[in-house]
């Protein structure tokens, strides 16, 4: 069945999960995207893929829609992946709003041409621990997650924003994996809005 | 020409944001229980709902400005960490005054036990509670003017398109009022298109058409700049501030001291903020003006703290400096009540500090914001107006970090930071408004004032600020240029080079040569040149590090003189004008300022020039000794003497306005006028000149150029008797919105009064196509 096919992650790596750091293994999450597709969004066979954790209602989130598409744009031709994982969905939603909702955004930021996944259940997040939106996370070809955090650092605090950016982490870090070195700060902090826990939610609305 | 510098501040002072004119949010204390303590649960229906509704909803509600709503349970415990994050770090509910000893309109405050009770909250796993105690959601004014049927509606005639990213933007839109008398105007409402980008709104009114040149200039609508009204404006108009809109603001009428006019024909004009939001979004507002039947009853006064936003502060902030601070007092000569406070300053303050002492010692904390941040530079409306009595001195401290720590700082890595208008500069002040208890002490308060704005004037000549400010101003002020020629008529005869940054052109005594001041934006260089009238040929006169000015030719034409200013301090030099042979230096002022040099006498013996507001003669020869030109109690300057040396015709501002006055030289130098020449004070012009005095060659016309909007060649017809007799000035012509800064300090005209030259904006090119 379609609808849970993108849940279908394999369980060994989860187990490891509570270890899961920059430099430990991704593992293979397997999801659908809104064509119903089977996206692999950490193991594109690419050099390296990036995986961006957003949401559709998260004005941080919102504001980097034209960098994270310069970003795609830019490192595709080398060997990048990129995918877009739809974080703090309604989980009340029938999956057919949600697509239509996610679709919508997509048009309205003009993100179509970036491979999407609604990440239902939170599980793409969990494995990669991802709590923010927006994160970058980059897994290089064997796997390895190679970077997480900030795409730079446009905000020093949520409403504090630069006037210029002065750290594009995530570029640096692409650049280091395509030249097969060392990222430099493999984590950073990203600023944003805190991904939902659906279980919390739903269970509160099924009060 | 400093006198306008002063006059654009001053307009400036007038215009400074009012933001806080729309009453924010009014903030209900929402109950807080004691059952908010870590011990007991805090539900949402009994605890969190009530803050949200008294507090959040007015934005955070669909189709309002926040991105999301908080309205249900759902969508609170959704969002429950971000908001215990935002809350505890008074991101939201945005408000940045600390509180003080007066409470302010609309505070949009959470207590610490509200901040507290989210926390708990969200650790308790944000339970919902009983549906019962739910709290009932805030009635919302309907859709359309809140505050009724506006008596004049404005639009923004064409959308404006917001980009999806990049820097903030500012952008300044002109609307016609098209009214045909004048009106008072007792509040306004703002309703932006593009709810999710618009950050905030300045308004006021202009002249109309005063800001038509820039309209469009750029292929969009509006114009660009953070200061544009007061600066970019010629200052002597009747320009004036209308109050503002911030994000989350409601509106309101304006206090009834505060109802401004709004005169027949002007233009209202908006500046918009904009935050990209990640996606193009078109904004087109609409603007309501609600009119009050009569005057306001009393005067408002306002003091800025530093005066003139800190022109006069000397703001110089070197690169690493975190706390460069500036600090300003103002004793009150008379009992007054504060209804209002504003804050303004750039991306680099970081704090703003306001506090009365009062006579007996005891202080009351004004404004205070430890944060201060760009984006929210709201005005402060108290609830009850703060009356201090006559004594009390108010005290103001600014601090801003120019270090690469400032997250906020536009220059990466720091650079040095001036008073200017541009995002990378700064400026700043903390300004009250207020009426007086007393009107008696109208006279004290306008002289405590005017001598405030007196000084930081002439403090900004003496730190270096008034130079560069000009330099800069004249720089960006227009694109580029073409030194066109104009007959009599105003038609174009012909255009002279190659098109420049140029200002300040002057024909040759023969009329065959110009001398003009060119600028290259890049290099900041300011330098002399000539050009040839008939072939355009150019030649550079001086190529040095300093900025010159004011060329002036000798009577044979084989030298220029000009200003050059150099360790802040002008000195007056001259070359010859075929570029070769070195440079001279006739004179060295002892101390900055803004000196002007405006005749070489056809003698050739003097020098003419105006510092300050006196003139004088500099002997180019000999002692060099300065002859002053009788003190004007006023504003003297721009002289010019007649071809034969007995006549000096100059600007002066002592009937208020600056008009164009011709005295015999006797009286010119203080000396018994001699009967021969009984010239004494005759006033020539009819209405404002700026200067552009221009003596024909056979001394029986004279020209000068009057002031904008409508700025026109103005020729006096001398006569040809035994004595000086001026008739009625005419209008020659009338210079185009596209003649940029006219040069009013020289030989605007050739000698035989036959061709005039000036710089001539060009089109800015042409948009790429969609």
């Amino acid at each position: 069945m379609r609808v849970r096919r993108f849940l279908r992650i394999s369980i060994l790596p989860l187990c490891f999960s509570a270890a899961l750091g920059a430099g430990s293994q991704a593992g293979d999450v397997r999801l659908s995207d809104l064509g119903g597709r089977e996206l692999r969004p950490f193991s594109t066979g690419t050099r390296a893929s990036i995986v961006f954790f957003i949401a559709t209602d998260c004005p941080v989130s919102n504001a980097y829609a034209p960098e994270i598409q310069r970003v795609c744009r830019e490192y595709g031709p080398r060997g990048v992946g990129c995918t877009l994982m739809y974080e703090d969905v309604d989980t009340s939603s029938p999956r057919q709003t949600l697509d239509v909702q996610v679709r919508t955004h997509l048009g309205e930021f003009k993100y179509e041409s970036i491979p999407a996944a609604i990440d239902r259940d939170r599980a793409a997040a969990t494995r990669a621990k991802a709590s923010i939106t927006p994160t970058a996370v980059v897994v290089d070809r064997s796997g390895d997650i190679r970077y997480r955090g900030r795409v730079d650092n446009l905000y020093a605090a949520l409403g504090k924003t630069r006037q210029q950016v002065t750290s594009h982490d995530l570029r640096d870090a692409l650049d280091a994996v395509l030249a097969g070195q060392r990222v430099p700060h493999p984590e950073t902090e990203a600023i944003g809005c805190y991904i939902a826990d659906p279980a919390l939610l739903r269970s509160h609305h099924h009060e | 020409m400093s006198r306008r510098i002063l006059l654009c501040l001053l307009s400036l002072v007038a215009l400074s944001p009012v933001v806080g004119l729309s009453q924010a949010t009014k903030p209900q204390s929402a109950p807080v229980r004691r059952s908010q303590g870590e011990g007991r649960a805090v539900t949402f229906t009994e605890s969190i709902a009530p803050i949200v509704y008294a507090n959040c909803v007015t934005c955070h509600r669909p189709g309002e400005v926040a991105p999301f709503s908080l309205i249900s349970y759902e969508d609170v415990a959704k969002r429950g960490a971000l908001i215990a994050k935002v809350t505890e770090s008074r991101y939201m509910p945005p408000w940045h005054a600390e509180p003080g000893d007066a409470a302010f309109v609309g505070e949009r405050r959470l207590t610490d036990a509200q901040i507290a009770a989210f926390a708990t909250w969200v650790k308790q796993g944000m339970p919902r509670g009983d549906e019962a105690k739910m709290p009932k959601l805030p009635a919302f004014p309907p859709d359309g003017w809140r505050l009724g049927q506006p008596d004049l509606v404005l639009d923004m005639p064409v959308g404006f398109d917001v980009p999806a990213s990049g820097p903030d933007v500012f952008r300044n839109f002109v609307l016609p009022t098209k009214l045909t008398e004048d009106k008072w105007v007792r509040g306004i409402e703002f309703r932006p298109s593009a709810r999710k980008v618009v950050h905030h709104a300045i308004f006021s009114q202009v002249p109309g058409g005063s800001r038509a040149a820039l309209d469009g200039a750029d292929g969009r609508p509006g114009f660009g700049g953070l200061s544009a009204v007061g600066i970019l404006g010629n200052g002597q108009d009747s320009s004036s501030g209308l109050g503002g809109w911030a994000v989350g603001a409601q509106p309101m009428f304006f206090p009834s001291a505060m109802v401004t006019r709004l005169p027949k024909g002007s233009d209202f004009l908006l500046q918009l903020h904009f935050h990209p939001s990640g996606k193009v979004e078109t904004e087109r507002s609409q603007i309501g003006i609600y009119f009050a039947d009569k005057p306001p009853q009393s005067t408002v006064f306002s003091v800025e703290l530093p005066a003139l936003f800190g022109f006069g502060a000397g703001i110089d902030i070197p690169p690493g400096e975190k706390r460069f601070t500036l600090t300003d007092s103002f004793t009150l000569p008379g009992d007054v009540r504060i209804f209002m406070a504003n804050a303004h300053a750039h991306y680099l303050a970081t704090q703003m500090n306001a506090v009365a002492t009062l006579p007996d010692g005891s202080t009351r904390r004004m404004l205070f914001i430890r944060d201060w941040d760009f984006n929210w530079q709201d005005g402060y409306v108290y609830k009850a107006p703060v009356s201090l009595p006559k004594g009390t001195r108010l005290d103001v401290t600014l601090i801003y970090d120019n270090s690469a720590e400032n997250p906020r700082n536009p220059i990466s890595p720091p650079r040095r930071a001036v008073f200017g208008e541009q995002s990378f500069d700064e400026m700043g002040a903390v300004g009250f408004m207020f009426e007086l208890v007393h009107k008696d002490d109208e006279p004290s308060f306008r002289n405590a004032l005017g001598a405030r704005t007196k000084s930081a004037i002439a403090d900004a000549g003496k730190n270096g600020t008034l130079g560069r400010f000009m330099a800069r101003a004249a720089r960006e002020r227009n694109g580029l240029q073409q030194l066109t020629l104009f007959d009599r008529q105003g038609a174009i005869v012909a255009r002279v080079g190659e098109p420049g940054r140029y200002t300040q052109a002057a024909f040759s005594p023969d009329g065959t040569r110009l001398a003009v001041i060119k600028m290259d934006a890049d290099s900041n260089a300011q330098d002399v040149w000539t050009f040839d009238v008939a072939t355009g040929k150019g030649l550079a006169i001086t190529s040095d590090d300093s900025p010159d000015s004011a060329p002036i030719w000798s009577p044979d034409g084989k030298q220029i003189a000009y200003v050059s200013v150099r360790a802040n301090t002008p000195g007056i030099y001259r070359r010859a004008s075929n570029g070769t042979g070195g440079e001279e230096q006739l004179y060295q002022h002892d101390r900055s300022g803004l000196l002007v040099l405006t005749d070489w006498s056809a003698d050739g013996k003097f020098l003419c020039f105006w510092i300050g507001d006196s003139m004088f003669l500099l002997p180019v020869d000999g002692d060099r000794k300065l002859i002053a030109l009788g003190k004007d109690p006023f504003f003297g300057r721009g002289g010019r003497l007649s071809p034969d040396g007995h006549l000096l015709a100059f600007n002066s501002n002592r009937s208020g306005v600056f008009q164009v006055y011709v005295n015999g030289i006797d009286a010119a130098l203080g000396r018994p006028v001699a009967p021969a020449s009984p010239t004494e004070n005759v006033q020539i012009s009819n209405a404002a000149s700026v200067g552009g005095i221009f003596w024909r060659r056979d001394g029986k016309e004279l020209f000068y150029l009057s002031l904008p909007p409508n700025q026109s060649v103005m020729a006096v017809d001398l006569g040809d008797g035994p004595t000086f007799k001026a008739g009625t000035p005419s209008v020659l012509f009338k210079l185009q919105n596209q003649v940029g800064a006219p040069a009013q300090l020289s030989s605007v005209s050739s000698p035989d009064g036959q061709r005039f030259i000036f710089a001539v904006n060009l089109p800015p090119a042409k948009p790429a196509p969609k």
